[in-house]
């Protein structure tokens, strides 16, 4: 559908189990933030539209999997997610895939790729062959072409050279 | 002296002859199930409109559906496979369960998204448009709602489809929940719109029937329980009810009466040649339907059995007043004059019912009369030559000398009459409640806790109200959607200033053909649009071929000919589109539903100012008019009836002295059956003003054979056995309906009861002279 990728800059924000708030500064404007279950996007001057996560399981997906990641909830990883580990304390790399089949029907894994104490890059690949990019943390300033290569990308995770 | 051969020959041939006519019945006559046979017929053109939206409006076919009793994933995987199974039944026009269904618009028809979508009222498709829309479409991409536009993107970057959707979901749609409605109880919801009429006992059956198995059949079903509610699921409720009932009724009475005879009469023959004429009475008012009308309603069926509790009186009085060393055929001449006159004042009892025009008690007169003439002419001519010679004298019964001694000592008290009179005016007068049932909705036998249940599902689902419709004329339907069209922005003004909660207008669903024509003509050509879409996406991400079959669609709903409202009814929301857009002689109707009226007076002010080519429809206030009018109806065609039966008895007796004593205690009577309806707090309905016209058609009965001078004791004593038995046997059939859950036949059933009961007490009152000493 897109001849390149879309990249955007901003921050998050992560308040608590379920709540997260994600701000979008660059290319525009866009605040969206989560509450429990459901979520409101603000863009620019228009008004603000709220959805039920149900409608958005990609997302419900992703925060489940954030939020016991942050609170390192290995419970309720176990409980949602399937999981397996690789790598070092230096550089590791976490992989979950969904036990839910409604969120499996949407995304095939989230792999999360860290450094000691802070994971830094977080992969969803869905299922219909998409994959979202999420950079936090040291890795949120790097410097990135117009049209990074996979490979690029993948590395950049690791924390490999290219 | 007769022969036994002549006996048998006679029973031979009557048995024949019903046989003949119990045949000829079966296969000519139809059983109808329309509840509308029971309601007044309409008048006014208002009226008319009603009965029609009541059976086949655009609310009437909507089956509410609630799925609850499973964990909430589950119970929305229950919602989407019902509505696909349901999707695949012909019964079913459309199902909807807030899943956003693509299929709302027809694949032939997503052309015309152009034409139907706002979004060229106000807007043009050029570069800036196009850039903006675009724009917008990458940032969704990268938001939550990406999965719902991937499909969409590439035919349809301004996302006229989603505009649509939501233009036709309800105007006030549940909360949503896993992407299907869900109720504030945490139940699945879904809306099913059945393709037969709401008032159409079968089809609706199997529709509900199909409904139910589809639930069963999905996989996951296990202890999930489905609700359904609406005027369909009602019908088929109230039939079965009705049918379950006159069933109940019917055994229990027939029993009931033949243990009455047998006590009285101790002769399984008498009991089973007694029943001869009400059988034939019974066959000849089914035929005399099947004759007269080609189909009978089942609840007139089940009210037949009144005839059972009217005609039975004139077996009984010949069994009764059968005397030693008398004939039978003797027995019954001596009988005749008052037993004609009796037959003849519950003929004309029953034409009040034949008066009050309303379909289904016509029917029932026809079948009553027809039943009683037949009963008490095969009594008259046929029973008593085929009654066995021996027999009890009813005189003789033990404990009736002591029951007729004790009769004539009870005080009569000349004031007694005097002073009922006028406690009985007292009590009307302040009796509590209104005087007249004009709510139509009484009389339904749907109890009250399913009412209630409906009306909150239909709450939650923002279906329409089943009370209000806006009713908008014009010549012919494309007027009518124009003239929609011009209301539109004042409803919508009338909305947000909080009249109500929400219209639905039929140009809601398809715009005029005037509408359509200004939105193609401001579509561009495919090179314009070609450059403008470059121009637009020129610094977006998007692929360069993408939007090749938006540039198509376009480039095809410039040529296409406007949607008429008879092609769009062939696309699945075509029913909901003809169901609002109703031909009449004298032009097109569209109906409009409005949903949580508050401020009625509002609309009715707006539609003032429309200068009647809108007008606010209120079904309730149009159903109780009718009942009203009618009334005045029945109240003449009864004082009719009444004063027949008067000159009837005068004629009969050839006395005014006489005439006196036996309508004294008929009017009394009558009076105190109001009095205690009233002072129980029952508002009288048409189907109470009628029972009181029969119960005073049976009651003359009691009064005439009362006031009679007989030759002694001995008659007299046999006339007391004839009544009771009658009395037991009509309060049998009636009080038995007094106790049904059908308002109607109750009404019915405890007015007779009651009107029996009174005139007994009353005419042994009043009516006997003394009696001659034993």
């Amino acid at each position: 559908m897109l001849d390149r990728p879309l990249i955007l800059h901003g921050e998050l924000e992560y308040s608590g189990p379920g709540k997260l708030g994600k701000r979008v500064d660059m290319p525009y404007k866009e605040q969206t933030t989560i509450t429990d279950s459901s979520a409101s996007v603000q863009r620019g001057d228009r008004p603000p539209r709220t959805f039920s996560l149900a409608q958005a399981p990609e997302l419900e997906g992703f925060l489940r999997g954030f939020s016991a990641l942050l609170a390192g909830d290995a419970a309720t990883l176990q409980r949602d997610f399937d999981l397996s580990a690789s790598g070092s304390a230096a550089h590791w790399q976490l992989q979950l895939k969904p036990r839910d089949e409604r969120l499996a029907r949407r995304i095939t894994a989230i792999e999360v790729d860290g450094a000691q104490n802070t994971p830094r890059c977080f992969r969803t690949h869905e299922a219909d062959g998409d994959l979202g990019i999420l950079l936090v943390d040291t890795l949120a300033d790097t410097k990135l072409t117009t049209r990074p290569s996979p490979a690029q990308l993948d590395a950049l995770c690791r924390g490999v050279a290219p | 002296m007769r022969t036994r051969r002549a006996v048998l020959t006679v029973l031979i041939v009557w048995l024949l002859a019903l046989a003949v006519l119990a045949l000829l019945a079966i296969q000519h006559l139809r059983i109808s199930t329309d509840l509308r046979s029971f309601m007044p017929p309409p008048q006014t053109a208002d009226q008319k409109l009603l009965m029609d939206q009541i059976g086949e409006g655009p609310g009437s076919r909507l089956l509410l559906l609630a799925i609850a009793g499973a964990p909430e994933t589950t119970l929305a995987e229950l919602s989407r496979g019902l509505a696909n199974a349901l999707h695949k039944d012909a019964r079913f026009e459309q199902v909807v369960n807030g899943a956003f269904d693509a299929s709302a618009l027809d694949e032939q028809l997503l052309p015309y998204r152009y034409l139907l979508s706002p979004t060229l009222d106000t807007h043009t498709l050029d570069a800036a448009y196009l850039g903006e829309q675009l724009q917008q479409r990458v940032e969704d991409l990268a938001s939550p709602a990406a999965a719902l536009l991937k499909p969409l993107l590439a035919r349809d970057p301004t996302l006229e489809v989603l505009a649509l959707a939501e233009r036709w979901s309800p105007p006030k749609p549940p909360a949503m929940r896993d992407g299907v409605w869900f109720s504030s109880a945490g139940e699945a919801l879904l809306l099913a719109e059945t393709r037969g009429a709401g008032f159409d006992p079968a089809a609706q059956g199997a529709a509900i029937d199909a409904l139910e198995a589809a639930f069963h059949a999905l996989p996951n079903a296990g202890t999930a329980t489905l609700t359904v509610s609406g005027p369909g699921y009602f019908t088929v409720l109230i039939n079965a009810k009705t049918r379950s009932e006159a069933d109940r009724i019917g055994a229990v009475s027939t029993i009931g009466f033949i243990v009455l005879l047998l006590l009285a009469y101790r002769s399984v023959p008498a009991l089973l040649l007694a029943g001869l004429p009400v059988v034939s009475g019974g066959l000849a008012g089914i035929a005399a339907l099947a004759l007269a009308f080609g189909s009978a309603h089942g609840i007139t069926l089940a009210f037949g059995f009144t005839l059972l509790g009217v005609a039975q009186e004139y077996p009984i009085r010949l069994l009764s007043h059968r005397r030693a060393g008398e004939d039978a055929l003797t027995s019954v001449r001596a009988l005749w004059p008052l037993l004609a006159t009796a037959i003849a004042s519950a003929a004309i009892a029953y034409l009040a019912f034949f008066a009050s025009g309303v379909g289904g008690l016509q029917q029932l007169a026809v079948f009553t009369i027809a039943g009683l003439v037949v009963a008490g002419l095969s009594t008259r001519y046929l029973l008593p030559r085929v009654l066995p010679a021996r027999f009890r004298d009813a005189a003789a019964t033990p404990g009736l000398a002591a029951a007729t001694r004790f009769l004539d000592r009870v005080p009569r008290p000349r004031w007694l009459p005097w002073l009922l009179l006028v406690v009985s005016l007292v009590v009307l007068w302040r009796a509590p409640g209104p005087l007249w049932e004009n709510d139509l909705a009484a009389l339904t036998p749907v109890p009250q806790d399913l009412l209630l249940r409906d009306a909150k599902l239909r709450g939650e689902l923002g279906a329409p109200d089943v009370r209000y419709l806006l009713v908008l004329q014009a010549p012919d339907a494309d007027a009518v959607l124009a003239l929609s069209e011009s209301l539109a922005p004042q409803l919508d003004g009338l909305v947000k200033a909080g009249a109500l909660d929400a219209v639905e207008l039929p140009s809601r669903y398809l715009p005029s053909a005037a509408t359509q024509r200004a939105r193609q003509a401001k579509l561009p050509g495919r090179a314009a649009l070609a450059i403008a879409l470059a121009d637009a996406s020129r610094d977006l991400p998007f692929r360069a071929d993408l939007f090749a079959p938006f540039l198509d669609d376009v480039e095809r709903a410039r040529s296409l000919t406007p949607l008429s409202a008879a092609v769009f009814a062939r696309s699945p929301l075509g029913a909901r589109l003809a169901s609002m857009l109703v031909q009449r002689d004298d032009g097109w109707l569209g109906l409009a539903t409005l949903s949580g009226v508050r401020d009625a007076d509002a609309l009715a002010a707006f539609t003032a100012s429309t200068q009647g080519r809108a007008r606010l429809l209120d079904l309730k206030a149009a159903s109780e008019s009718l009942v009203v009018a009618y009334r005045e109806r029945i109240l003449r065609a009864l004082g009719l009836a009444l004063v027949l039966l008067a000159v009837t008895v005068v004629v009969a007796l050839r006395s005014w002295r006489r005439a006196l004593h036996v309508l004294a205690p008929m009017s009394l009577a009558t009076l105190l059956v109001l009095v205690v309806e009233r002072a129980s707090g029952i508002s009288l309905s048409l189907f109470h003003l009628v029972a009181l016209t029969l119960a005073a058609g049976l009651g003359l009965h009691y009064a005439l054979f009362f006031e009679r001078p007989v030759a002694d004791a001995a008659e007299a004593r046999r006339t007391l056995h004839a009544t009771l038995v009658c009395v037991i046997s009509a309060l049998l059939v009636f009080g038995l309906q007094a106790l049904s859950s059908l308002p109607v036949l109750r009404a019915i059933g405890l007015t007779v009861a009651l009107g029996v009961g009174f005139h007994f007490c009353l005419s042994i009152l009043m009516a006997r002279e003394g009696s001659a000493k034993d």
